[in-house]
């Protein structure tokens, strides 16, 4: 090990609780798995500021990539971070807005709202900041704060023998992650997988949610996705992202697209590409490309191409060598 | 009693589950925490039989080695064990029970006081700046030490009585709190768990700042100078309502007169801050998170 990981491992178990069980997980594998069988489509939609036609450019993203919502359960999880109203932190309002109706237009039986902050307790207070309540109809009766609802166990989840998550998680027959695109100071990048860290509760785990710490954050994020990525569905807000040190001290980058696929690994990492990220150097979506398509030649760009909206977002030291050559 | 208590205290009533406890919203599974919290808004001297029942429901929930889960659906312990020590407490119980949780949470420390983080730190290969010499307490056994769960197990601790495991208690207590004073982040508060990540400072929050005050009462301001005054211009400014609430407990508990709220009636779900900030008022049973505060 060298001293730079040591290192690293070392700040992330103290902050994060990282290291001492990161040291006994098998090594990453050598060669990037294939990922199952076929393509998987994303689509990259321009929508250049919130004042768009974000519901019109949200259906036709979601009609590319061909999900049936009729008569289902749907659970809408945004990303909701930080009091921030000045910033990027949180999807923006007008994107769960628009998903709402769109999911409505699409034929749900029932669309909900559920997110469980990683850190702050106030969740009703920042979705107020956030002009959540403001911007999406009804919210308070659609809206569940994930980490103080009732839950329920799963067997052997995350190096245990039961874990439990909330039950509004477990009764939605899908979950559409509505991820905001920001660069990630321990995964790299967040984006629609990590956005599942928030379906962990905090009224079993803590906030911050430690387990995962030490389960190992890409491990966590795979296994989470393990678990629900078969009824998942990914929009992430790449209208304005963050670059530098995020995802909460970064800085606003504009981008304008919305990506959208039911394969999270393949928009995760088509995400990256547009970040000027490489997929393949990604620690989370290397130990996921069994789940779904890393590879561009698996992944059936639909939409804008990604040159035609690519940006490099800036990238701290520790995460320089993840650049796209 | 003005409208803002009352309002609050009446809604606690009213969303009492059957079981004796009280979920995080009305008409949910009971859960510890909020379940604590109510009850200390609600006390009263003398015998109340919706304390018994939530008691004997809280009691319910202690497992076998002394911790107590969060919930009914929840096996395992947490940090809710420190309130559970609280509020037996306030009411003076040192019986076995209480002794296993006790022996529980002096059992209970931070994962990265071990000796790899230790040794990294004094390497200084560990990119924070944190002191990892103290124990502190996780959120549940296993993970690192945070502010939150420190501060409600140190004002648990102090409140075991004198006569058992004295010298551990108070050796935890005083290591607790030398661990939240060496926390404090450079802006003079604190926020969930360092001052420090990566080299960059992180700021301080209200809430956290809140508690860390509560758990460190008794020391001198002297170690923490400043504090008092952030918090309350947290206080004055924060949009958090948890915050200010837990603010205006830690500053009473503190000395401090905080401007009592405006007599706004109660108009929402969350009981858990429905609590709080009865608690905090300055006819609410604040007192209760003092090293003293008994029934």
């Amino acid at each position: 090990m060298t001293r730079r990981k040591f290192a690293l491992l070392s700040g992330a178990a103290v902050v994060g609780g990282y290291a001492g069980v990161k040291l006994q997980k098998p090594p990453k594998p050598e060669k990037l798995s294939d990922g199952p069988a076929g393509q998987s489509a994303v689509a990259i939609i321009r929508a250049r500021s919130y004042s768009d036609d974000l519901a019109g450019r949200m259906l036709e993203g979601i009609r590319q990539c061909g999900l049936d919502v009729r008569g289902k359960s749907i659970l809408l999880k945004p990303n909701l971070v930080e009091f921030d109203p000045a910033t990027v932190i949180n999807t923006n309002a007008n994107v769960i807005a628009a998903a709402v109706d769109v999911f409505h237009q699409l034929g749900a039986a029932e669309v909900k709202i559920g997110e469980g902050p990683g850190h702050r307790r106030d969740t009703f207070d920042m979705a107020d900041d956030a002009r959540y309540r403001a911007t999406i109809p009804k919210f308070e009766s659609i809206f569940t704060d994930l980490n103080r609802d009732d839950v329920s166990p799963i067997k052997n989840f995350g190096g245990e023998s039961e874990f439990y998550f909330p039950n509004t998680v477990l009764g939605a027959d899908w979950i559409v992650s509505l991820a905001k695109m920001k660069t990630h100071h321990w995964a790299g990048a967040t984006l629609s997988m990590k956005n599942f860290f928030g379906v962990v509760p905090g009224s079993v785990y803590g906030w911050p949610k430690n387990k995962l710490h030490y389960y190992g954050i890409p491990e966590s994020i795979v296994a989470l996705n393990r678990q629900f990525g078969p009824k998942s569905f990914a929009i992430v807000d790449g209208v304005v992202g963050m670059e530098g040190n995020g995802p909460i001290q970064g800085t606003p980058k504009p981008v304008g697209v919305l990506v959208m696929g039911r394969d999270l690994v393949a928009v995760d990492s088509t995400c990256c590409r547009i970040m000027g990220i490489d997929p393949e150097k990604v620690s989370y979506l290397r130990m996921a490309a069994d789940l779904g398509h890393v590879h561009q030649s698996r992944i059936e760009q639909r939409g804008e191409t990604i040159a035609s909206v690519h940006t490099n977002f800036a990238l701290i030291d520790d995460f320089k060598d993840l650049r796209l050559v | 009693m003005g409208l803002y208590l009352d309002s609050r205290l009446q809604f606690l009533r009213s969303v009492q589950n059957p079981d004796g406890g009280w979920g995080y919203f009305p008409g949910k599974a009971s859960w510890l925490e909020p379940t604590t919290y109510a009850l200390l808004a609600l006390h009263t001297k003398g015998s109340d039989p919706a304390w018994e029942r939530a008691w004997k429901l809280v009691r319910s929930w202690q497992n076998p080695d002394g911790s107590f889960r969060p919930g009914s659906e929840v096996k395992d312990g947490t940090w809710v064990t420190a309130h559970a020590v609280t509020l037996a407490g306030i009411q003076d119980i040192d019986d076995p029970d209480n002794r296993r949780a006790v022996d529980w949470l002096l059992g209970v420390v931070g994962a990265e006081h071990n000796i790899w983080t230790r040794t990294g730190s004094f390497l200084h290969l560990i990119k924070a700046r944190l002191d990892v010499s103290h124990e502190g307490w996780p959120w549940r056994p296993g993970n690192a030490t945070w502010i939150e769960p420190t501060a409600h197990t140190l004002v648990a601790l102090k409140k075991v009585p004198a006569r058992y495991r004295a010298s551990e208690v108070a050796s935890r207590i005083r290591d607790g709190e030398d661990l939240i004073l060496s926390r404090r982040c450079t802006d003079g508060g604190w926020n969930y768990g360092t001052p420090n990540m990566l080299y960059y400072d992180l700021p301080s929050y209200p809430e956290t700042t809140a508690l860390a005050l509560l758990g460190i009462q008794g020391r001198s301001e002297r170690e923490y100078p400043g504090a008092l005054d952030l918090a309350e211009k947290f206080r004055s400014e924060t949009k958090s309502s948890l915050g200010r609430a837990w603010l205006q407990i830690a500053l009473r508990t503190h000395a401090r007169q905080p401007a009592p709220p405006g007599e706004t009636a109660w108009a929402a779900t969350d009981i858990l801050l429905a609590s709080l900030e009865a608690l905090g008022h300055p006819e609410g049973n604040y007192k209760l998170f003092c090293a003293a505060g008994k029934s």
